[in-house]
Order: structure tokens, then C-alpha cells, then sequence
């Protein structure tokens, strides 16, 4: 009998990530890619990388889209659920360990961290107005010290005399990197210092006055870093779990929940196959001045005809004829 | 004499049928939008609180369009609230608009009821209408924000329970329009009352268990709905009721029960136990609100204020505990100018995954995943 499959998309800041799962929950492929900058194409040129691996042989029984930008990936390729990025995140996890009492989560642009009891998420926090700490804070201090992302960590393991930077503020902390550098600490405990302010940002930040419990799930891109790992241990004394597929759990719990949706309501996946990834999507944004709202209208329009229209208050672009609803 | 003042919710238009009733010339501040932000934003002191943004921005628009006299309330507490009118009289004599009379309603309490009177009399004196008519032009603006805080509050229940989806917001929104064309207070009360029973006969399903949220925090950016990103909208698509005590009436009556230390009591005495005192702004009120919203049956309650409002900041370290003690979720959104809604969209959305699952887990014992992996991992941990 031909095996089902589930893929699960999350359109984030600085990566797209898709991954395609069985019925066993378990993931067969997962790409990892850069947004750079444009979703639309990137969301593509993964799908293109799926057609091209399994082409017509794997049989797509449901999509899910998750992310900062599950709405555009969701039109793409009218996904079956658009989920927000902390239940994926949360459902992910407490598949993989049921037990998972705690879930951390840092991305590109944002940071969370969750709190589970029972398999039931019972708390969560997400980064205010600072993205201190954030992958992208990272990317940008490796680069500045010449250093390759994947390599950043492992300085940080060298340390022998961590220094103390503040880090509050992404740049209060880049300032006093500077001062620590010129004052001719090595780049070692520079880094190894910066890990540690920045997990203590990420605690005091979203962790304050709660309980971290074990297990602790470490999720995200950032995962990958060891240096921030090893800070997360020291600071908490915990043992963190990093699942194998870190870097892409936001678009496994897509897949698994789109196969509960599918399941639920019993009906065919909206999913057109890989092959209309060649679709030309284009997206514009314009202001409608009809009224003093000037709401920001997005608009998604495939081979020149208008798919869909989101973003007005009073629904009247949302409404127009043929187009598809965005929300539920 | 062309009077304008700030747009508030409701308040604008109980502030437009009393300045029709008492025969006034006035400027109505459009609706809140980015335009209005961006002005207000640009001649701000950085560090100020969002509502002071959109009152100043609401300002500059009404003045370009001829009013020369601008109604503010004023506070002497301690927030930032206090500094508004002395700041806003500054920088608008700075940017060159000299000929402006301000006309600042404290607090009798503190400034006197002598003061008071005073500057409530300049307005006054610009009516030609009778001084009985004039007492009645100000029952009836009262009323017209009563019946919309009561309208608007009914939509919001009633969202989660209306058998046609989006139609309470789509009638919530067609009154709002049509309230701001009204010519004067006869039409508004009219019109109001043909939405109070449209809503009292519109068609709901009482079958329905939906999610429940209180929405508390700072007064003005839980009542403008510009500042908030339209959140009691927002949840009224995901078919959610929402719940709000804080409403241009609710503060009209309790300023006028202030004096004799009747305001809010229960709300006082429920804050009581974490915060016996006031802390400026809404702060107590906040905490009060919390404490009794599991009360009203409520699943959650979304706090909301302005980056670096003292009060609610004092609120919200408050809120964990009454989290932990009442097992009652509460989620904080902090706003400012920020155009970017896509965070406070995924914050909303996993508050609700999040209530709806406790909410079920509460009546089956039903995990986040019905199914585990693999059946080996849930064996090794039973």
C-alpha cells in the first residue's frame, strides 16, 4: 500500500525549514535554508529540492505551515493548518519526549521559551522589544570577529577566564565586546562571555520568577551553538536535551499537526503537488485609502489572477469573490 | 471658539453629541491611523508613553483643521499622565501654533472645585443654549458613552457566541461608522438604540463553550483600539469572548465616586491582598481585575500597556503570583510604535492554542499530542 506523508513548513526570519514526515513520525528529509531575505523564492526552491528527491512517488496526505511568515508560506502551497510558531514548537517536542517540561527556543529574530506540564503547555514567554541573544545578534558578532558561525561556539569552549559583558542590550553588548577586546582579552573568553550574558538575558528576560523544570528541550538554530549550550548548564546546573533535529522542529510540529488535522476532519489535503511550485506568486503590498484606517493590504496573486487578500480591518479586500480565507 | 480633543474609543463620540448639544463649533479627531502616529511620534520626547504619541498626533491633525481650542483631562497622579498637558501646551507653541487655548479637566479633588468650575466655564460660556439644557447636553453625552461602552461590551461577548460568524464584528464596525456621521444627539440616540436591540435579538448559539479573556491593563490602550493592534477584533475572528471592566464610562463614574471613596471598590478590595495601594495610572485596578476575572468565568486574561507605563510595570511583576495561585493564565503585550504585528499575532495565537487545550485537558485528560512517537518512549516513562 503507498505510504502517506506529511510536510511541515516554517517560513522563519532567517531560515526556512521544511520537513517531510511519515506516518510513523518520523522525519525522512528536512532541508534547512536561508531566507536571505525572501521567502517566497526560498519556500520554493526547498519544495523544488523535495520534487526533486521524491518527485511524484511520495504521496502528500496533509501540509502545515508555521513561522513569522506561515501566512505567505500558507498561501504558497495552501497548506491544511497555519499554526503559530510556539505550538508547533510545543508539539514537536513533547512528541519526541512526552515528558518535556520545559521547552527553550531561540531562533533567528525571537526567543521563547515554553512550559509544559502533562504534555499540556501551561506557560509560555516570548522576547519583548530586544533581540538581544537572538541568532541574528550572533551571526553579526561571529562575522565582526571573522569567526564562522558553526565555529563560534567552540571558541567559547576554550575559554579559560570568561569575561563579563553586559547583556542587556544587543548593543551594550557588541560595545562592551569591543572594550574587552581592545582592553587585549582573547577572543576565547570574549565569546565565552558573551554566551553567558546572553543566556542570563534569555532567563531574566522570559524565565523570570518561573520554574525551569527537567527535562529542558533546547530548540532552534541557536541549538547548534555549544558555547551558548554549555552557559545554558552551567547558569541553570540542568541538563539540556538538544533534539537530533534541532534546527527544524518548528516544521516537524507542522507536519504532525497537520496530520492531526487531517485526521480529525477526515478530509482531503489541499495540497497541489510539488509540481506548482513553478506558479508565479506575486505579493503586494498596498495602502487602502478608502477610509482613515489605512490599513495595509497584502496581496497574493498567482499567474496575474488574485489569490488572496489579507490585512484590511473591515474584511472588504479579504471578501472579494474566489478568494481564499486566510483565517481558519 | 473651535474646540477639539483627543480620540479615546468611545469618548470621542460622547465628546462630539455633548459639543452638538451645546451648539459648539468642534473639530472631530479622525480616527487613530499610522499618519496620525508617525506625526505625534516625530515631536514626541523619545521616552514617552505611546498614548501621549496619539493624542499629540491627534492634535496636530485636529489644529490644521481649525480648532484652536483643545480639551484635555489632566492628572496630577504619579505617571506620566501628569506631565501630558504641560508638555503638549510646550512642544505645540515650540513647532509655532501660538493662538491655542487649552482647556486642562483636572480633578476637582485636586485642583478645587472653584478651579474646576473655572475652566469648565469657558466652555460653558461659548454655548448659547440654556443653563438646564446644558446640564442636559451633558447627561446625554454621558449616556451616548454609557450605550456604546454597553453596545461595544455585548459585541465582545457575543462573539464567541453569534451563530453567523463575523457578524458582530461587522455590526460592531457599521455602527462605529455610521455613530461618527450623526448630526446631532437625537440621531446618535436613535441610532444607538437600534444597535443596543440588534444586539439583544442577534442569533447565538448558547450551546457554545467558547474561550473566555478579560482584557486589562493601562486604561487608554485597552480602550483605543488603534494602540492595541485591534486585539478585542482580532479575538472577536477567532470567535473568542472577551471581557473588558475599563471603558470611558466605567472611568467617568469612578471619577465622580472618587471623591466619597466609593470607586471600584470590589476591584480595590480583590487587589487588596498583592497590592494595597495605588500605584498610579491603572495599576491597582490591573491587579484587581486579575484576581477577579477567574471569578467571571473567564479562561485567561491578556494584559496590555504602553512601553515603560510605570504602573502596570509594578502590575505586571504582580501577575505571575496571581497566575501561580489561581492557576489562571495571564499573557502581557507591551505596545509602542511598532508596525510589525506578526509577533503579537503569534503571542495571541499560542495564548489560545494554550487556553483551549487546558480547557479541554480539563474536561477529558487529553495530552497535547494524542499519539507519541513512538509507543517505546511513552513505556519507558510511565
Amino acid at each position: 500500500m503507498e505510504k502517506n506523508y506529511y510536510l511541515g513548513v516554517d517560513v522563519g526570519s532567517v531560515s526556512t525549514n521544511l520537513v517531510l514526515m511519515d506516518e510513523d513520525y518520523m522525519v525522512c528529509e528536512k532541508l534547512y535554508l536561508k531566507t536571505s531575505g525572501h521567502p517566497v523564492e526560498t519556500l520554493k526552491n526547498g519544495l523544488m529540492r523535495m520534487a526533486g528527491r521524491f518527485g511524484s512517488s511520495v504521496k502528500i496526505r496533509a501540509t502545515g505551515a508555521t513561522g513569522s511568515g506561515r501566512q505567505l508560506a500558507g498561501m504558497l502551497i495552501d497548506a491544511d493548518v497555519i499554526k503559530n510558531e510556539i505550538t508547533a514548537h510545543a508539539v514537536a517536542a513533547s512528541s519526541i519526549e512526552p515528558n518535556v517540561r520545559t521547552i527553550i527556543e531561540i531562533g533567528g529574530q525571537d526567543s521563547k521559551i515554553i512550559f509544559l506540564k502533562e504534555g499540556i503547555v501551561y506557560d509560555f514567554a516570548m522576547n519583548t522589544v530586544c533581540a538581544a541573544g537572538t541568532g541574528s545578534f550572533l551571526d553579526r558578532q561571529a562575522s565582526r570577529l571573522d569567526i564562522p558561525i558553526e565555529e563560534f561556539g567552540r571558541y567559547a569552549l576554550k575559554a579559560q577566564n570568561p569575561v563579563r559583558i553586559a547583556g542587556r542590550c544587543a548593543v551594550f553588548a557588541e560595545s562592551d565586546m569591543i572594550h574587552k577586546q581592545q582592553t587585549g582579552h582573547c577572543s576565547e573568553d570574549i565569546i565565552a562571555g558573551l554566551c553567558e550574558a546572553l543566556v542570563r538575558n534569555y532567563l531574566n528576560n522570559l524565565a523570570k520568577g518561573k520554574n525551569i523544570e527537567e527535562p529542558i528541550m533546547f530548540q532552534g538554530g541557536v541549538a547548534a551553538n555549544v558555547g551558548i549550550v554549555a552557559a545554558f548548564e552551567k547558569i541553570l546546573n540542568k541538563k539540556i536535551i538538544i533534539p537530533r533535529y534541532y534546527d527544524v522542529m518548528g516544521a516537524y510540529g507542522a507536519a504532525i499537526l497537520a496530520k492531526e488535522e487531517i485526521e480529525r476532519s477526515g478530509k482531503e489535503t489541499c495540497f497541489f503537488g510539488f509540481e506548482s511550485i513553478n506558479d508565479n506568486f506575486d505579493v503586494k503590498s498596498i495602502e487602502c485609502k478608502d477610509c482613515s484606517n489605512m490599513c495595509e493590504v497584502i496581496k497574493i496573486s498567482s499567474n496575474g489572477e488574485l489569490k488572496a487578500c489579507w490585512g484590511d480591518r473591515c474584511g472588504k479586500w479579504g471578501a472579494l469573490p474566489g478568494k481564499v480565507s486566510i483565517r481558519n | 471658539m473651535v474646540i477639539t480633543f483627543p480620540n479615546m474609543g468611545n469618548v470621542a463620540l460622547a465628546m462630539q453629541t455633548l459639543c452638538q448639544s451645546l451648539k459648539i463649533p468642534y473639530v472631530l479627531p479622525g480616527r487613530n491611523n499610522k499618519a496620525t502616529l508617525q506625526i505625534g511620534s516625530y515631536y514626541s520626547p523619545e521616552e514617552i508613553c505611546l498614548p501621549f504619541k496619539l493624542v499629540l498626533g491627534n492634535f496636530i491633525q485636529s489644529i490644521e483643521k481649525g480648532a484652536d481650542t483643545l480639551l484635555i483631562t489632566g492628572s496630577c497622579g504619579p505617571c506620566r499622565f501628569g506631565e501630558y498637558c504641560e508638555l503638549l501646551m510646550k512642544i505645540l507653541s515650540k513647532l509655532g501654533y501660538n493662538n491655542l487655548d487649552f482647556i486642562v479637566a483636572d480633578l476637582s479633588s485636586e485642583i478645587g472645585i472653584k478651579e474646576f468650575m473655572r475652566r469648565m466655564s469657558r466652555i460653558s460660556a461659548a454655548s448659547p443654549i440654556s443653563r438646564s439644557d446644558k446640564i442636559k447636553a451633558l447627561y446625554t453625552a454621558f449616556k451616548v458613552v454609557e450605550l456604546c461602552d454597553k453596545i461595544d461590551a455585548m459585541a465582545y461577548h457575543l462573539a464567541g457566541y453569534e451563530t453567523n460568524k463575523g457578524e458582530c464584528k461587522q455590526v460592531l464596525n457599521e455602527y462605529k461608522t455610521k455613530a461618527f456621521e450623526c448630526k446631532n444627539p437625537e440621531e446618535m440616540m436613535r441610532l444607538l438604540d437600534f444597535y443596543k436591540k440588534y444586539f439583544e435579538n442577534i442569533s447565538t448559539n448558547n450551546n457554545k463553550d467558547p474561550l473566555k479573556i478579560s482584557i486589562i491593563g493601562e486604561i487608554f490602550t485597552i480602550i483605543e483600539p488603534f494602540s492595541n493592534f485591534y486585539i478585542e477584533e482580532k479575538l472577536m475572528d477567532y470567535g473568542v469572548s472577551t471581557r473588558r471592566t475599563l471603558s470611558p464610562s466605567w472611568w467617568v463614574k469612578n471619577l465622580i465616586l472618587k471623591p466619597i471613596k466609593m470607586d471600584s471598590k470590589d476591584i480595590n478590595r480583590a487587589a487588596g491582598e498583592y497590592m494595597p495601594y495605588a500605584v498610579g495610572g491603572h495599576g491597582r485596578e490591573c491587579v484587581g481585575e486579575a484576581v477577579l476575572a477567574k471569578g467571571y468565568g473567564m479562561d485567561g486574561a491578556i494584559q496590555i500597556y504602553p512601553l515603560g507605563c510605570m504602573p502596570e510595570v509594578i502590575a505586571k511583576s504582580i501577575l505571575p503570583a496571581i497566575q501561580r495561585d489561581k492557576d489562571f493564565p495571564i499573557m502581557t503585550l507591551i505596545v509602542d510604535e511598532v508596525a510589525g504585528e506578526a509577533g503579537y499575532i503569534t503571542r495571541v495565537e499560542a495564548f489560545l492554542d494554550m487556553l483551549q487545550s487546558k480547557k479541554r485537558h480539563l474536561k477529558v485528560q487529553e495530552p497535547l499530542v494524542s499519539r507519541p512517537v513512538t509507543v517505546r518512549c511513552l513505556g519507558n516513562h510511565n
